[in-house]
């Protein structure tokens, strides 16, 4: 019912501006959340005075040195992963593309292991600067779209074929990420588990600056790429005719694409569903509207990665429960009755 | 026999005649159950191995081969029998050439099962185990095809999707138990890396008889699955009880599959790739593609474990790695194949 509501309020620029407004009030209350929620409560006032300067020294430390990274991370990675989905769905014109079908996720986290494999000595201490790690998940990820791309050969704008390759790159990948972990240098073989499977609880602020200064730009790119998204129902052919080379369009997409979930997934792990399903939820709250779109997106998906972290942070403390498994398990049913609901609607 | 079923009985595509491909399949089997006995870290001599086996005298050797390859010998060809039937009955229920109980998720309901039976229910003894993994399995292919059959029919598409997420949901799933409940990792860790290390020979004797109850199942099915190739109406014609045979079917696959993960984890893609072989080598009829798909099933497990002592010599892969490896290229090849 209120889908109903929400599609027709979607048709006036005003409903879509107090929507996107809605959505931003609950990203920043779940952000406030995710700060004062933990083994010591601490109230709202006392994280907004701890971030504008004031606050108890030891109130300080947890707020900026244990929580805060945690849930910046979890935002910038959900966002860049949520708009890489939308990305993804816009120019396949499906809305079961995802990071995660089309086998980016897996390639970026076998760049990942592959850079830990290789550039660490004997007490598993990296050789080289972490910074580096994000250019190894995107290579990973470059390699298995652009396999990906190859593969499904002159009918690459099939979206059927791109996902079904996607799985199956997705399945090499998994399988020599398997092997790589134990081949290589990588014996906490329970670490790197958990970091595959998706978690912030790690993550400092150095992580954080190295993922925001290298998603600034691709972001910045994508952001181009996105004002000149097609209609949704335009071909190749028609779409040369308003004078847009569709198929080279759809190449640089689909790797800003892989970049922005490379870059997100070297820092948090191969987090899972996010860059189907907020892409989908955005696109039931403000319709196809662009730049609502991409926003929204964006702050849905950095709500779904914060809430994760939160609940497993909460619900499973003291072990620490890896934040993928909630998007998983949250993500696989809304999935399934995606899959469900299409074709009923589609005949 | 006059069924009318437009089934090719002819040679099959290598030209060999059945009797032929039985007897290589079976003759490598044995070979591949010998290799499997005497190499690894420490390769033995065929003398060693008879005398462990025929003649204990307690030497060291002795206990190594009668008590660590010997297990392994069995319970992966028994493993890859029971995955290349489950595979030839899927992909036949299906229609579907990439379904495998990887692609359908089966493999991982009958892990969360596990997991589930034992954290949850404390079940201990392995036949409770086998039991449990069986029941996720069974589970798990009724809710994926009810699914798959109510998103509009079983295209290939569909069914690796559905399959898919239920493989990560179930993956998600066991994570979180395993990692809320440390004290079990241990044990549990056993059950789900896809492996034959260490497995102990009763995991073998509590796996033969359901994997031979699946197998009788399924060959006694095999005029029926025949007719099913075709579609539902066709098999329908032919006086076959569709509802009946579905449900005994899955019920031969959930057996087949639990059996198999109970014994080595979830072994990934053996389901997928042994099939294809199997209706290269004999053909479409059930009666053949069913034994066929055993040994071969058989014959390529238990080489793929050999090999996973030698791929990354000294210490040994998972055995589940290497078939995933094989089993993705497979299906890539299988997918740029026949354009999906």
């Amino acid at each position: 019912m209120s889908l109903v509501m929400d599609r027709a309020s979607a048709q006036s620029g005003l409903g879509i501006g107090a929507i996107v407004l809605i959505v931003f009030a609950l990203f920043v209350l779940l952000c406030l959340a995710g700060i004062g929620f933990g083994s010591t409560w601490i109230s709202f006032d006392k994280v907004a005075h701890v971030i504008f300067g004031g606050g108890e020294k030891s109130e300080r430390l947890v707020v900026l040195q244990l929580r805060m990274p945690r849930v910046m991370a979890a935002a910038i990675a959900g966002a860049a992963i949520a708009f890489s989905g939308y990305l993804l769905q816009r120019i396949t014109r499906n809305e079961l593309a995802s990071p995660g079908v089309l086998g980016v996720v897996d390639g970026a986290a076998l760049g990942v292991v592959l850079f830990l494999a290789l550039y660490s000595n004997e007490s598993n201490a990296l050789t080289v600067p972490v910074a580096w790690q994000p250019l190894a998940a995107a290579i990973g990820a470059l390699a298995a779209i652009t396999l990906v791309f190859i593969l499904s050969g002159r009918q690459a704008s099939s979206a059927i074929r791109l996902i079904l390759f996607g799985i199956a790159v997705a399945a090499v990948a998994k399988a020599l990420t398997t092997i790589f972990m134990l081949i290589g240098p990588i014996y906490q073989a329970a670490q790197a588990a958990r970091w595959l499977a998706g978690s912030v609880n790690a993550i400092g602020w150095g992580e954080i600056q190295i993922m925001a200064w290298a998603l600034l730009p691709v972001v910045a790119i994508a952001g181009l790429l996105a004002r000149e998204l097609p209609p949704a129902d335009l071909d190749d052919v028609s779409s040369r005719s308003i004078g847009l080379n569709l198929p080279v369009y759809r190449v640089a997409v689909f790797a800003v694409a892989a970049l922005l979930t490379a870059i997100a997934v070297a820092f948090v792990g191969g987090v899972g569903f996010i860059g189907l399903i907020a892409p989908h939820l955005a696109r039931l709250l403000v319709g196809r509207a662009r730049f609502a779109g991409i926003v929204t997106s964006m702050m849905l998906g950095a709500m779904m990665l914060v809430g994760a972290d939160l609940l497993v942070r909460v619900a499973f403390a003291p072990t620490e429960v890896p934040a993928g498994t909630v998007t998983a398990i949250v993500g696989a049913p809304y999935f399934l009755f995606l899959l469900m609901r299409k074709d009923k609607t589609n005949g | 026999m006059a069924s009318t079923m437009a089934l090719p009985n002819r040679r099959s595509r290598l030209g060999a005649s059945k009797a032929t491909v039985y007897a290589g399949l079976i003759g490598l089997m044995a070979l591949s159950m010998l290799m499997s006995l005497t190499l690894g870290y420490k390769i033995y001599s065929l003398d060693q191995v008879f005398g462990a086996l025929f003649a204990h005298d307690g030497s060291e050797t002795a206990v190594v081969i009668a008590g660590l390859r010997l297990p392994r010998a069995l319970i992966a060809p028994l493993t890859g029998a029971a995955l290349g039937m489950a595979g030839v009955i899927v992909q036949t229920l299906s229609r579907n050439r990439i379904a495998s109980p990887d692609t359908l998720g089966l493999n991982g309901g009958a892990s969360l099962a596990v997991v589930v039976g034992s954290v949850v229910f404390g079940v201990q003894s392995l036949a409770g185990l086998s039991l449990a993994a069986a029941f996720g399995a069974f589970i798990t292919s009724i809710v994926v095809f009810g699914v798959a059959a109510s998103a509009g029919g079983l295209s290939p598409l569909k069914i690796v999707l559905v399959g898919v997420t239920f493989a990560s949901l179930s993956h998600a799933l066991v994570e979180v138990i395993l990692t809320s409940n440390e004290a079990q990792l241990q044990q549990l860790l056993f059950w789900l890396s896809g492996a034959f290390v260490d497995r102990p020979i009763s995991l073998f004797y509590n796996g033969l008889p359901v994997v031979l109850v699946g197998a009788v199942l399924g060959i006694g099915l095999s005029r029926a699955l025949d007719a099913l190739q075709a579609d539902d109406s066709t098999a329908a014609g032919l006086g076959v009880p569709l509802a009946a045979v579905r449900g005994v079917a899955f019920l031969a696959v959930a057996l087949l599959t639990g059996a198999a993960v109970s014994m080595a984890g979830p072994v990934a893609f053996v389901g997928l790739v042994v099939p294809h072989a199997a209706r290269r080598l004999v053909g479409l009829r059930h009666i053949h593609q069913l034994p066929a798909a055993a040994l071969f099933g058989a014959v390529y497990t238990t080489l793929a474990d050999v090999a996973a002592r030698f791929v990354i010599y000294p210490v040994e892969a998972p055995v589940g790695a290497i078939t995933a490896v094989v089993g993705a290229v497979v299906l890539l090849v299988l997918l740029a194949r026949r354009a999906a």
